[in-house]
């Protein structure tokens, strides 16, 4: 395929911009490859989930429920859950592709990630007129993801390697403590979590599935009642 | 458990795809209803706390609220690195730490 230097060009912009973000994003990356091959997968498994699933905190939400023998429907739905905010980028990016092919959609859907959505939107407008703006997209996005691969590999093989008695699979969790914090930004989220903390303790006889579900659900009915309240008294 | 784990991947691929793609690939613009936008923002910090809870706080599925309890101490010294720092490299090297130390510390 040839490219117009028009499209090479914003390419390499996007490319460019992205590699910053690889510093943050490759430890992350090892972190979810030792985690996915010490919850159990083999590294076929591994390899196969972080090229088909792609979503860094979603893999690693449901690995702890994989250890504890969850149904697959729970896991399916915690993962769904994790991923909501792809569809709130995916409203926002839609006018921006609107005018480009169906295979072009679904490539840029599949690539889609946080770092890489939120340089585009803050570069570009729906309509700014800029015919080449979804190379930068994609310049970008490629980068991010050889990069997240790469990554992943690195903390499968290695850990193959890392003997059992050092817990590894306690570094997901904190790696989830390390994911969650960023998501407290205001007060009706913060008590939307501790209420679904308290309702999966005090659920923690029944099966654990439906403890998790019961209190995600809890989450959001609190997390909404405190921001109608906060608004109503300001 | 090998069964499990492909069909696992074979769930998440499908819904890591459809929640990126749900309006791209239909095209056109759409804008979410406010409370929409809210419940899928409060939603994803209640999962990974109703996640993160039981691992530290359960032990051999019962409660285990007290600093005896390795996890729950070095997840708690974790989530003070991540406040302090929001960097996900300290968050797990300290709270790893903290797990060997409290381990050799409580034998």
């Amino acid at each position: 395929m040839t490219l117009q230097p028009g499209q090479r060009a914003a390419l390499r912009r996007g490319a460019l911009a992205a590699a910053p973000l690889l510093v943050g994003m490759m430890p992350f990356g090892v972190v979810v490859g030792l985690a996915m091959v010490s919850a159990g997968l083999t590294q076929a498994q591994a390899v196969a989930m972080s090229i088909l699933v792609f979503a860094g905190s979603a893999q690693l939400a449901v690995l702890p429920l994989f250890i504890a023998g969850a149904p697959l429907w729970v896991m399916c739905a915690t993962g769904l859950v994790v991923n909501l905010r792809y569809v709130i980028y995916s409203a926002v990016l839609a006018p921006y592709f609107d005018q480009l092919s169906r295979p072009w959609r679904a490539l840029l859907s599949y690539i889609t990630v946080d770092g890489i959505f939120a340089l585009y939107v803050g570069r570009h407008q729906p309509a700014d007129g800029d015919p080449h703006k979804h190379w930068y997209y994609l310049g970008g996005s490629l980068v991010m993801w050889v990069g997240w691969q790469l990554a992943s590999w690195i903390g499968i093989f290695a850990g193959a390697l890392i003997p059992k008695s050092w817990s590894l699979e306690f570094a997901s969790t904190l790696g989830l403590i390390a994911l969650l914090l960023p998501l407290l930004f205001d007060r009706a989220v913060v008590w939307g979590a501790l209420a679904a903390g308290g309702v999966v303790l005090a659920a923690a006889r029944l099966p654990l599935n439906l403890g998790l579900l019961a209190a995600i659900v809890a989450g959001v009915l609190v997390g909404l009642a405190v921001a109608r309240f906060g608004a109503a008294r300001s | 458990m090998e069964t499990t784990g492909w069909a696992l991947i074979g769930g998440m691929a499908v819904i890591a795809f459809v929640a990126r793609a749900i309006f791209i690939l239909p095209g056109g613009a759409f804008s979410l209803p406010p409370t929409a936008e809210r419940v899928l923002r409060y939603a994803p910090a209640a999962a990974l706390m109703a996640i993160i809870v039981p691992s530290l706080a359960l032990s051999q599925g019962a409660i285990a609220l007290s600093f005896e309890n390795v996890r729950l101490v070095a997840g708690l010294f974790a989530f003070g690195i991540a406040l302090a720092t929001r960097s996900i490299l300290l968050t797990i090297v300290g709270g790893m730490l903290a797990l060997t130390l409290a381990r050799w510390l409580l034998g």
